[in-house]
């Protein structure tokens, strides 16, 4: 009895001092997060894509090295001026030196071009052409601008002095920085730093947010082989995306809303480029230098048990070597004009995407939205020239059979593990439940119209304009599709399941 | 010792009216220009400030008592007798029953106030007629936005979407000047609508349809946004509520209508 008292005694003690120190233990922690939490948060980085990751050191290095010097970080944005972006700023041209010229005024008059009330002091001057255009003069600043009489001062070297004509564009990157900044508040925690849709809200939503670096955007107003517009960009941003997380962001006003749509199609540049440029360093992965390394040690067993006399097989040391030294002469040689090719594709294909060749823009009006319009559209809808219901299903609720089946994964072999479609980005995929009235990419008539004319970018849905469809027939389809959320379609009988399509309606509706 | 308390509880409460009296010059008052826009909004305000003169009534004078019981305390001579008060009947009546008259007449007084805001609109008036304010659109929230349904112009809202319905996101136009009702539902879990210039809130629960009656008394828009912490992007629900004219109200409405049914085909300029 005395022992168990004893232990009893013991034990509170120690009871007591544990919740004594944890109380401690607490506090310290308390104020070591407050501490914490007053400093600044982790630095922003943008990540490298798997690909870029899988290349051999050397590879890596260079890809890494371009895209720093073609981008740079998110503190230290590079605005690469040969892509379309409205990096901002204020262009201007020299009209004539000042009256009182001497060498050392290091003022000019100019014109600008649009707002002038925004030239604060101290904002960066780039110079396009002239002299000063020639290195040294980077650091040039608005020392003053007077924009009744167009004179500019600037602050830096005095030497040399701009001559008339030369062009000069005045906080170039200015968007660009205010971009990045309306994105890292509103967008970044759901799209990722760098737009690689993994952000850290992004794991708790689905549909997953749009990883922007393939160049590919789901919903847009051109061409099926084109980018996506401005324009388009900035629908989404204002009106979000009914039926996903994509909020509507139409407080954030004009000029912001523009300047994030520049940051998005940047970092949707940027993100394409290093695909591209790891695509074209295909040859130089560790997946390659293993398969070299494996495919040698198997011609030496095949060898050696035919009996023939063969080379010891390629140690794995001596393949990266060569293929170290492949890439040397490949980095040399070869890659800066595949990049400069990449640099001038992406160029073109976002200023083609804003072209107005690239918009769709129906031939016809919209057909008269009434029952035989519809009906014919449903025929369509059921017909094998468009097949629209094997994915959307008979009533046109998304549940085709389509959904059903196991699909290859796009360029090998390998089967999902999942039924139903999937999408470029390799997340599972619904084709749309055309009940619900949900319009994802928007519900004017011409933005059904578009998604039928062009297809949905990065997904399975094709694009039937010009060529399967005429306008008119896509108009049908659009008054049918448009008109499922108000009624009942009539199921056709397809031979042996027609019935059940008929009794499905009959029991839902 | 006793005097500094004594003039610390006095001057507490002078600086409390104080901070009160001046708060509104600071716009340390009610958000905007500190008046309510609508009429239900302005009762509620009158009821607010009625409130608050009571309870600064009584609150000056608990403190002004306190005060001269401290300095009482403070400064009595050694030989003055202490006044023992405790298991005075009287006093225990009179401060059960003047607060519970004080509460009693609030709960009554602003009962008409509570009706307007929540039942009026459902019941009939004296003359037996609804006073039931016009629908005027369905207000959905969603994580993390507002999804707005308006009938077409000239037709009744009705509760299922309608083909010729016209939508909106995070902008909610009204008519002004008269007593309208929106319908309040939720997507997903729940949000609260909030107009606090009109000093309007309304929580929207999952699967509930709830009216909300008001009227906007001016022309302009108004900050709109959600008043329950509703997941991480609550702060993403900011709107705004637009009072228009009928005639402005009709306007945008033919508009909206026009941009929403646009088909996108452009007829090609004639060459001169």
């Amino acid at each position: 009895m005395s022992r168990y008292r004893v232990r009893q005694q013991s034990l509170k003690r120690w009871q007591m001092a544990c919740s004594a120190g944890r109380l401690a233990r607490w506090m310290a922690l308390l104020i070591v997060v407050g501490f914490v939490g007053c400093g600044p948060g982790p630095q922003a980085e943008f990540s490298y894509r798997e690909s870029t990751q899988k290349l051999i050191p050397d590879a890596q290095k260079a890809v890494k090295q371009t895209l720093q010097e073609g981008f740079g970080t998110p503190q230290d944005l590079v605005a690469w001026e040969r892509f379309p972006i409205g990096y901002g700023g204020v262009r201007g041209s020299i009209v004539a030196p000042p009256k009182d010229a001497n060498s050392t005024s290091k003022s000019v008059i100019a014109r600008l071009e649009g707002v002038t009330d925004k030239i604060s002091n101290n904002s960066p001057i780039l110079w396009l052409t002239g002299v000063r255009s020639e290195g040294k003069s980077a650091s040039d600043t608005v020392a003053s601008f007077d924009a009744k009489t167009g004179e500019l001062k600037w602050s830096g070297a005095a030497e040399p002095v701009p001559a008339t004509g030369d062009v000069f564009i005045v906080g170039f990157g200015r968007s660009l920085q205010q971009g990045r900044s309306v994105y890292m508040k509103n967008c970044m925690h759901c799209h990722g730093v760098s737009g690689d849709g993994a952000g850290p809200t992004a794991q708790f939503i689905n549909p997953r947010p749009r990883d922007y670096r393939l160049g590919v955007f789901k919903f847009t107003s051109t061409l099926s082989a084109e980018k996506v517009r401005r324009d388009d960009l900035h629908r989404v941003v204002k009106y979000g995306i009914p039926g996903t997380y994509m909020p509507s962001f139409l407080l954030l006003g004009e000029e912001e809303t523009k300047s994030v749509v520049e940051y998005i199609r940047w970092l949707a540049v940027r993100g394409e480029f290093e695909k591209r440029t790891d695509d074209d360093l295909g040859d130089f992965t560790e997946d390659s230098v293993a398969d070299t390394v494996k495919k040698s040690a198997t011609a030496f067993e095949s060898a050696k048990k035919a009996g023939e006399k063969a080379d010891r097989p390629a140690s794995l040391n001596s393949v990266r070597k060569s293929a170290a030294e492949a890439f040397a002469k490949y980095l040399s040689d070869d890659m800066p004009g595949a990049v400069e090719d990449t640099a001038t594709f992406l160029a073109e294909a976002w200023t083609r995407a804003d072209d107005e060749a690239s918009l769709i823009v129906p031939a016809v009006p919209r057909v008269a939205d009434n029952a035989a319009s519809r009906e014919r559209g449903r025929l369509l809808y059921m017909s094998d020239k468009t097949k629209c219901y094997t994915c959307h299903g008979m009533l046109g609720k998304g549940d085709g059979a389509a959904t059903e089946d196991f699909w290859k994964k796009p360029g090998s072999e390998e089967l999902y593990p999942r039924r139903g479609l999937h999408d470029t980005w390799g997340n599972p995929l619904q084709p749309r439940n055309l009940t619900l009235g949900q319009y994802r990419g928007g519900r004017r008539p011409v933005d059904v119209f578009r998604r039928i004319y062009a297809g949905i970018k990065g997904t399975p849905m094709p694009g039937f304009g010009k060529t399967a469809l005429k306008d008119e027939e896509i108009w049908d389809i659009v008054n049918f599709a448009m008109s499922l959320q108000y009624q009942s379609p009539q199921p056709v009988k397809v031979n042996s399941v027609g019935h059940v399509a008929g009794t499905d309606a009959a029991a839902t509706r | 010792m006793g005097k500094l308390w004594s003039l610390f509880f006095v001057l507490s409460a002078v600086i409390s009216v104080a901070v009160c009296w001046f708060a509104p010059g600071w716009h340390w008052w009610f958000p905007g220009d500190g008046q309510a826009h609508s009429t239900i909004g302005k009762r509620i305000d009158a009821l607010f400030y009625l409130i608050l003169v009571i309870v600064a009534v009584t609150f000056v004078a608990t403190q002004a008592v306190l005060g001269y019981v401290l300095w009482r305390g403070a400064t009595i001579k050694p030989e003055e007798k202490t006044l023992f008060s405790h298991g005075s009947h009287s006093l225990e009546v009179i401060w059960t029953i003047v607060p519970a008259a004080v509460l009693l007449f609030i709960a009554l007084y602003q009962l008409d106030v509570w009706a307007q805001f929540r039942i009026k609109g459902a019941i009939k008036d004296k003359n037996g007629h609804m006073v039931k304010p016009e629908p005027v659109a369905e207000v959905t929230a969603r994580q993390f936005e507002w999804r707005i349904r308006y009938p077409a112009l000239g037709k009744p809202l009705q509760p299922k979407p309608q083909p010729d319905d016209i939508y909106s996101v995070n902008e909610l136009h009204v008519p002004s000047g008269r007593p309208i009702e929106i319908t309040l539902r939720t997507d997903d879990v729940q949000h609260a609508f909030f107009v606090p210039e009109l000093r309007i809130k309304q929580d929207a629960v999952a699967s509930l349809k709830i009216p909300v009656w008001f009227d906007v008394l001016e022309n302009r828009s108004y900050d709109m946004l959600c008043a329950e912490l509703c997941g991480w992007g609550h702060y993403k629900m900011k709107a705004k509520l637009f009072g228009h004219s009928q005639e402005d109200f009709d306007d945008w409405k033919e508009h909206a209508s026009v941009e929403q049914f646009d088909d996108g085909f452009r007829k090609p300029v004639e060459e001169k």
